[in-house]
């Protein structure tokens, strides 16, 4: 590493007018638009890479990174307010983070979002300047077994998300890699479930999905708790005296930052794995690994640091394959390597040889754009923080029109609007008789991938299953995912039990 | 309280609804198309799924059978009052499923009426029947949102969100 020359990166990038205006720019667009339902940080990147075109690499590098980072915590954002996850990486935020705003912890919970998405970013940024070739290399001994396993080590956080019963998580979970099966088989084109629907081909958009799951039931069972009388509206009393959470918090929350950093900057790094699954197993392992397991899910800080430090860490990790290999490590810099590209520059492991101080620069970039991350973020969280005073009468239909439109946005067709009311039925049923509705969304995000290197592995290995057991990380990821599910097990026996008892010591008094 | 107001009844009834959807689905993967050569068939995935769901419907079943037969523990979360979907006994499951319908018109009307006027009919109509009063700011509201929601969606990121009968309003927002 030639210290002297990254520090002169660094210099450049940060003294730079235009690189730090862009950048901002792009920050401010992606919290924007990764607030909205639908809108994603990848159609923010594609959306703006045309108007990068007249720009240096840098500064357009800059913006794209802005946008990218800003989206990340942005989707956090609409998550944590109305119930509705802005993007697919937000998704494991609103576990925590709407619990913690109905306590009326909203700018709370939005200053942890911020702070835990900027440690992420920050630690991904550094294991990307600093490991890159490293964890490069490791990433690109994944296979389909890997692979695999990895999917199979996601599935197994969803006994540690499934709430009191666990039947009713794990039926929940393979339903959803049942629904995920659904349209056309992704290695002969069979067409399965459809009942000669065309739409369906494809199976369902999983934006839609998302949005109609959450988002739509919780305006259904809103509206059902205003003529019930049972909704309470909440009322921004909280005073936000400081945009970052206090020292006392950040004591709270370091470790989850770290492990949720570590983790989505790892699993980032990992072609075809991004943000959505990483949030999911840094909630599984820090909820796995926390003294009060039975604390998480009800509104605590922890669970919005360790999912938000993860996908933010994720922007570091998938620029590693980028930078070093030339391969794209999620959608977005699959666009990046377009932008790349377009400047006349191939990256790869020769972009290290050729162009290493483009290189440094790009650190110092991705470095700059947490940062407008945490600038944007620290001067919109009073604001973003007063969406929970409007009354409910009146965000309940807002909610619902805004979330529909994100819905037909992401294909431009009314199906989805239609797949996003039939999953809000569903998950207001779901909801209604406890079958927890995570299981099916990570299950929706791991089906895909799980059933592409099943079928590719057993066919690579013409139809020897057990050649997996040769495959050491494969093997190594299937143990870890056992002792998950067994530990995940032991745990929600152990809080269940204590919860029996409270019950029965309240009860007696 | 009566068993079958429980929340072990409840899951003991979907229990038995899950069972008869996974054997349903079971067996439309056996008309999936059929390849001599490959490995794994197209029907092998969904099926390994609907047996692992199986599975845990038969647990749930068995688990909800044997706390409704037997009886609970007064401390037993199953044994409290299960919700209720019935919207004749249930005023706001009654709203509920209203605004199901609501959505499903929604679904219906997007693209003939446009997304700024269905949407702002909805609004009024979910506003109304939640208890807002104010006719104005419903309205206002109502109509505001979804265009400058249409406004940002269709300027800024170019998306062609159908107008319908409002057509006119995009002709004039392209002039300007």
């Amino acid at each position: 590493m030639d210290w002297g020359l990254l520090f002169d990166s660094y210099i450049n990038v940060f003294s730079s007018v235009q690189v730090i205006g862009m950048t901002l720019l792009g920050a401010l667009g992606g919290v924007l638009l990764g607030a909205v339902p639908g809108m994603t940080a990848t159609m923010g990147v594609a959306l703006l890479i045309p108007f990068s075109f007249g720009m240096d690499l840098i500064p357009s590098i800059g913006l794209l990174l802005g946008i990218y980072c800003g989206g990340m915590y942005g989707g956090s954002i609409s998550a944590i307010l109305i119930h509705a996850p802005g993007t697919p990486s937000a998704a494991a935020t609103l576990l925590d983070g709407y619990p913690m705003c109905q306590k009326g912890q909203a700018g709370k919970a939005l200053s942890i979002a911020m702070f835990a998405s900027f440690c992420g970013g920050v630690l991904g940024a550094l294991i990307m300047t600093f490991l890159s070739p490293m964890v490069a290399k490791m990433a690109m001994k994944f296979t389909s077994a890997e692979m695999l396993m990895l999917a199979f080590f996601g599935l197994s956080v969803i006994v540690s998300i499934s709430g009191k019963s666990i039947a009713k998580g794990l039926i929940s979970a393979f339903f959803g890699l049942l629904l995920a099966t659904v349209g056309q088989d992704p290695t002969y084109g069979a067409k399965r479930f459809i009942f000669g629907f065309r739409p369906l081909l494809s199976g369902f958009a999983f934006i839609p999905t998302l949005i109609g799951l959450f988002a739509i039931a919780e305006v259904i069972a809103g509206v059902e708790r205003i003529i019930s009388g049972e909704e309470k509206q909440l009322k921004s009393e909280e005073k936000i005296t400081n945009v970052l959470p206090d020292f006392k918090t950040i004591k709270q929350i370091w470790h989850n930052i770290i492990t949720g950093g570590l983790i989505g900057t790892f699993i980032g790094a990992i072609p075809g794995a991004g943000g959505d699954i990483a949030v999911f197993v840094s909630y599984g392992f820090n909820k796995s690994t926390s003294k009060h397991p039975e604390l998480w899910g009800t509104g605590i800080p922890n669970g919005v640091a360790a999912t938000e430090s993860a996908n933010n860490g994720c922007s570091g990790g998938a620029m590693i394959p980028l930078l070093s290999l030339g391969v794209p490590g999620d959608a977005v810099t699959a666009v990046l390597l377009g932008a790349f590209i377009m400047k006349g520059i191939q990256p790869g492991p020769m972009m290290y040889v050729n162009e290493l101080p483009t290189v440094y620069r790009v650190f110092a970039t991705l470095m700059l754009a947490n940062l407008a991350m945490l600038i944007v973020g620290c001067a919109g969280v009073r604001f973003f923080a007063k969406i929970v005073s409007v009354e409910k009468k009146m965000l309940y239909p807002i909610i619902l029109v805004v979330s529909l439109l994100g819905a037909f946005s992401i294909n431009k067709s009314i199906f989805d609007v239609g797949v996003c009311v039939l999953f809000g039925v569903v998950g207001y049923l779901m909801n209604k008789f406890e079958f927890p509705l995570s299981p099916i969304l990570l299950a929706l995000i791991l089906g895909p991938m799980c059933e592409q290197n099943f079928v590719r592995f057993v066919d690579v290995n013409n139809g020897n299953f057990w050649e997996i057991l040769h495959r050491p990380i494969a093997v190594g990821f299937f143990l870890v995912s056992v002792a998950t599910i067994l530990f995940s097990i032991y745990n929600q026996q152990k809080i269940n039990k204590r919860e029996a008892e409270n019950k029965r010591k309240t009860g007696n008094e | 309280m009566k068993k079958t107001q429980t929340k072990a009844f409840a899951s003991l009834v979907c229990s038995v609804i899950l069972l008869i959807f996974e054997v349903w689905a079971y067996i439309e993967t056996t008309g999936f198309r059929v390849h001599k050569r490959a490995f794994v068939q197209p029907a092998t995935f969904p099926q390994i799924m609907i047996c692992g769901m199986f599975i845990f419907t038969v647990v749930l079943f068995l688990q909800s059978l044997l706390k409704v037969t037997r009886g609970m523990k007064p401390e037993d979360p199953e044994n409290e009052i299960s919700a209720s979907i019935n919207p004749f006994t249930n005023r706001g499951v009654a709203a509920a499923f209203f605004v199901i319908i609501l959505c499903v018109l929604y679904t219906y009307l997007f693209d003939k009426l446009g997304y700024v006027l269905v949407s702002a009919c909805i609004s009024v109509i979910i506003m109304f029947l939640i208890g807002k009063r104010n006719f104005i700011v419903m309205i206002l509201v109502s109509f505001l949102v979804p265009l400058i929601m249409w406004l940002i969606f269709y300027k800024m990121l170019t998306v062609n969100i159908p107008m319908g009968v409002l057509q006119p309003l995009r002709d004039f927002v392209d002039k300007l």
